[in-house]
């Protein structure tokens, strides 16, 4: 007879205690072991809606073969991607199934650049050979037919209905039609039989073979594009860029898109580390000398700058053809980007400098207003008319005020660019010069400026992108870093004046 | 010896106050009362798995108030005699020793010894599960019994056995009384169980303690 | 009453009882075979070939039994304390215990979300990553499967009475000696019955999972989230085969608890 007794229940209980503990380890253990092994490398985590998850993990396949950086996908149904991404603030990438999800998140000033991929429209959708006849938007109403709706969470939902609001036809629809949470379910629920048409996204279809669609033109108003953005909570901004570029190019990651059937959208060739080359008038330099260099740095890509006289830049433009004009130009006035208007795409305004009287501190010569430029034995500097932006104005100025010849008496340097006054003024071989005000910033304590009241002594600066550019996508991300809120503070401490969107 | 001095104790709402009696070595003392006057509270008092309010109490002129139960040096058989389900008879018996490290030939013989007198050696390597009311109130007296502790505590030990067997166990008591030299603190509402067993009995009435006879009585009035 | 009518009316009963108990059993059955004949067995083989699919079955059987021997430490622990001790605030703390089976899933997985932003959480994802890393699919379990499991060894030690371990403690026994020597042995049916539970109950866990560890192929997904991928992409007949991968997983862990366990584990006895 066993007498182990107490003693004996106490090691028995320790046992089976101890045996889960050690259960428990090798369990543990063996779920960390392959966690190591991931670990190296860098990791990019893109919170990506499950719908496109076919061609994104394709892109990140190949770009994973190319590159040491890791593509981790976080799945998460559309509706609650913008809050995770939110929450967590570890994702790097943006990529919900349509566009609406991405202004949500830009309300939220979460994210940063967007690389427009693919289009889509909504289809309606019925299963495979058309047994109801389906023909028409109008078919839906029949009364054999069962229609099945995302509801307004999804943004298929939310569109269609728009779309078929503004030509009066949603209100019967919606009462016949079945509301689903999302688009999948609509999808699934053709598939299955329990309805006979559904309104998804075209896009979608490649992933159904089950299903076929009829087009409709009142249904395919609703559209929407996929686009993936760089959210502002990423630790490593150049590398998601880097992969986002990628996934925006037309021979890389767009392929993939269309291999599954998308509608892609215009996308720059893929190349490692961009060049693209900026054309702009002298005086903006200190404004967005800044912004460039934090651009280069942030997109990895080479902006190369040329800063001259405005005439000058546009004589040149005229000779380049081809690659070796700029992919975009940002003009010290209206009237020299309107010389060149046929080489760019539309123009949008950013700044305005206001032309002033430049003297020394103290005004020796008490000059107030421009007729005093005449004065005897004055030195007065001024830009060239032909070269540059300031000194057409400048002309114009005071042709319009009626000193011209007056002034021009005293005139003793033209120059190409209004720094170049500005220096010589300094060093006291000019007495009075006409400059922007932005000119006179970095000086502003050995100089007084003296205001020119006249409408036309003002400049405003465009900027506009080539037509012919083959780093579109780029270029306009640049040109958003220009219209920037930062940007905006650099402009405004230099002097001029914004006139960008508020 | 078993004594309480002012003990106060608490159960839920219900309370004792001023509780006081002594029962001297070696004599069998019934404490009686109704159904729910708070007989087995101070009996839980007295083994120290309930903690007094204020009070002491003496086992074998030693203070115990504020000893753990297991330091009290008790033998206890409570109401529904709690045997350990999952351990065989000799293991429940066994119990005590095998604590305090015997070594198991001397626990296997202690075992037997104790089984054999109180009349269940055939019990022995079966689970509690499925013995009758006789069986199992001698299997938890043996395992009381076995690490020879000075006092005992039984909690109505016959009320759940019918008339035979009641008569079985009380000669059972009887001899235990006389081979262990224990002090005995029994409760029950049997005024015959008092009357053939008990040296002293106390009655608890309305949270009050009264004695009522000190020497063996017959039932006659 | 005539014996006739007497076995006429237990005869009415006995139907009414299997009616409604056959109507469940009926559902049961009527769903799986309607998921068996929407796949075929060849999409169920392709399915257990697929890599993504073995990693995810692999992770959801080792985080189902690390949860499982989580939830029962401390489910036992809770069950213990609550059913043996009293004290100020124990009806807060039993309302507290009961939040997370009364919880959304997706509360759940939004609030741990959240804690491991804040200071502290921050503080231990530096040592050891837990959002979107395996760590928070075994916490997003765990914080559901455990309510689950406490419920069930409160009852249990319910159930057994305290006298047999007051006794052990007279004989001998510290609390501890008597919790380990006494009382657990009782529970072990209990502790059985709130392993497998919890088990069960992380393997079908997915509200919190997805919204706390994500759904990344090779790294966070287990099989409930597998179904949600699949079926995202329209791979309904893939949806439905790991479905039934997960029925079957479930019916071999029940079975082997009723081998080992005794038949009194498997029904789910307490004690």
């Amino acid at each position: 007879m066993r007498h182990a007794g107490a003693a004996g229940r106490i090691n028995a209980a320790w046992i089976v205690f101890v045996a889960s503990l050690i259960a428990f380890g090798i369990l543990v253990w063996s779920l960390i072991e392959p966690e190591k092994k991931a670990g190296a490398g860098e990791t990019l985590v893109v919170f990506c809606a499950p719908a496109i998850k076919v061609p994104a993990e394709a892109v990140a396949h190949e770009y994973e073969k190319l590159y040491k950086t890791k593509i981790q996908f976080q799945f998460q149904p559309s509706e609650s991607l913008v809050g995770s991404a939110e929450i967590s603030k570890l994702g790097d990438i943006l990529l919900p199934a349509d566009d609406s999800y991405n202004d949500q998140a830009r309300a939220k000033n979460m994210i940063a650049e967007s690389f427009p991929l693919v289009r889509m429209h909504a289809v309606i959708v019925v299963k495979k050979g058309n047994p109801l006849r389906i023909q028409a938007l109008k078919d839906l109403s029949r009364a054999d037919v069962k229609v099945a709706l995302a509801g307004d969470a999804a943004a298929v939902g939310k569109l269609t209905r728009q779309a078929l609001e503004k030509i009066g036809v949603w209100e019967p629809l919606e009462k016949k039609a079945v509301s689903k949470g999302t688009v999948s379910n609509v999808a699934a629920d053709v598939t299955i039989g329990a309805v006979d048409a559904g309104i998804i996204w075209n896009s979608m279809l490649p992933q159904y073979g089950a299903l076929e669609a009829v087009e409709d033109a009142s249904v395919s108003r609703a559209a929407a594009s996929v686009s993936a953005s760089i959210l502002r909570s990423s630790k490593n901004p150049t590398a998601a860029l880097h992969f986002a570029r990628f996934l925006a190019a037309s021979d890389k990651g767009l392929m993939e898109f269309k291999k599954a059937g998308y509608d892609v959208e215009e996308g720059d060739a893929w190349v490692e580390h961009p060049e693209i080359k900026l054309f702009a008038g002298a005086m903006l330099k200190p404004a967005i000398e800044k912004t460039i260099v934090d651009f280069e740095e942030r997109e990895g890509a080479r902006v190369t700058r040329i800063y001259d006289g405005c005439g000058i830049l546009v004589s040149q433009m005229r000779a380049l053809k081809g690659k070796s004009l700029p992919d975009a130009y940002f003009a010290c006035d209206k009237s020299f980007m309107t010389q060149v208007a046929d080489l760019f795409l539309d123009s949008n305004d950013v700044s305005q400098n206001q032309l002033v009287i430049l003297v020394p501190k103290g005004n020796p010569h008490g000059i107030t207003q421009l007729k005093d430029l005449g004065k005897p034995g004055l030195r007065v500097g001024v830009g060239h008319e032909k070269q540059c932006a300031l000194g057409a104005l400048t002309a114009t100025t005071f042709k319009t005020s009626g000193v011209f010849e007056g002034v021009m008496k005293n005139v003793t340097v033209q120059s190409a660019t209004g720094d170049m006054l500005v220096n010589q003024l300094l060093t006291g071989s000019l007495d009075a010069v006409v400059a922007y005000i932005s000119n006179a910033t970095s000086s502003a304590d050995k100089l007084d400026a003296i205001k020119i009241d006249i409408p036309c002594a003002l400049a405003v600066q465009p900027i506009a992108q080539s037509k012919d550019s083959a780093n579109k996508r780029i270029t306009a991300r640049l040109i958003e870093a220009i219209k920037s809120a930062e940007s905006r503070e650099r402009f405004e401490a230099n002097g001029f004046t914004w006139k960008g969107k508020q | 010896m078993i004594a309480i001095e002012n003990l106060c104790v608490r159960a839920g709402a219900f309370a004792l106050d001023g509780i006081s009696f002594e029962i001297r070595s070696g004599q069998h003392g019934v404490l009686m009362g109704k159904t729910g006057c708070g007989k087995t509270t101070i009996l839980e008092a007295v083994c120290g798995l309930r903690a007094a309010l204020s009070g002491r109490v003496i086992l074998m002129n030693r203070d115990v108030t504020h000893l753990p139960p297991a330091q009290r040096g008790i033998g206890y058989v409570p109401q529904d005699r709690a045997l350990f389900s999952t351990m065989t008879v000799a293991e429940n018996i066994g119990f005590a020793l095998a604590l305090r490290k015997f070594p198991p030939g001397e626990i296997e013989t202690a075992v037997r010894e104790l089984a054999s007198w109180l009349g269940i050696s055939a019990l022995l390597s079966r689970k509690p599960r499925g013995l009758s009311g006789g069986e199992a109130q001698r299997v938890a007296l043996a395992r009381a019994l076995a690490a020879r502790p000075d006092v005992l505590i039984f909690d109505e030990p016959l009320s759940a056995l019918d008339e035979d067997t009641r008569g079985e166990i009380c000669e059972l008591l009887e001899r235990v009384r006389e081979h262990s030299k224990a002090t005995i603190l029994h409760v029950t509402h049997s005024k015959s169980e008092a009357a053939r067993l008990a040296d002293v009995i106390y009655s608890l009435n309305e949270g009050k303690i009264e004695r009522i006879q000190n020497s063996k009585f017959k039932i006659q009035n | 009453m005539p014996i006739s009518t007497l076995k006429r009316s237990d005869t009415v009963f006995l139907a009414g009882l299997a009616l409604f108990g056959g109507l469940y059993l009926f559902l049961i059955i009527a769903m799986l075979v309607a998921d068996a004949s929407f796949t075929t067995p060849s999409h169920v083989w392709q399915s257990l070939q697929s890599p993504e699919i073995r990693y995810s079955i692999k992770l959801s059987l080792i985080s189902c039994s690390v949860t499982a021997l989580l939830s029962v430490w401390c489910a036992t622990a809770i069950g213990y304390v609550m059913s043996r001790f009293d004290f100020r605030g124990k009806q807060l703390i039993e309302a507290i215990l009961d939040i997370p089976i009364v919880l959304p899933p997706l509360v759940v997985g939004l609030s741990l979300l959240i804690l491991f932003q804040t200071p502290p959480g921050k503080f231990i994802e530096h040592y050891v990553p837990v959002t979107y890393a395996i760590p928070s699919v075994i916490l997003a379990q765990f914080s559901v499967a455990c309510a689950f499991a406490v419920r069930t060894m409160r009852g249990t030690f319910d159930l057994i009475s305290p006298r047999s371990e007051q006794v052990a403690m007279t004989l001998g026994c510290s609390r501890a000696q008597a919790f380990w020597i006494v009382a657990l042995p009782e529970a072990r049916h209990g502790i059985l019955t709130a392993a497998t539970l919890a088990w069960a109950r992380s393997l079908g866990e997915f509200g919190p999972i997805l919204v706390f560890s994500g759904a990344t192929r090779f790294h966070t997904e287990v099989l409930p989230t597998t179904v949600f991928l699949e079926l995202s992409t329209g791979n309904i007949e893939s949806a439905v085969a790991v479905s039934l991968l997960m029925v079957a997983a479930a019916a071999i862990v029940l079975t082997l608890v009723r081998v080992f366990g005794g038949p009194d584990a498997a029904a789910g006895r307490a004690i």
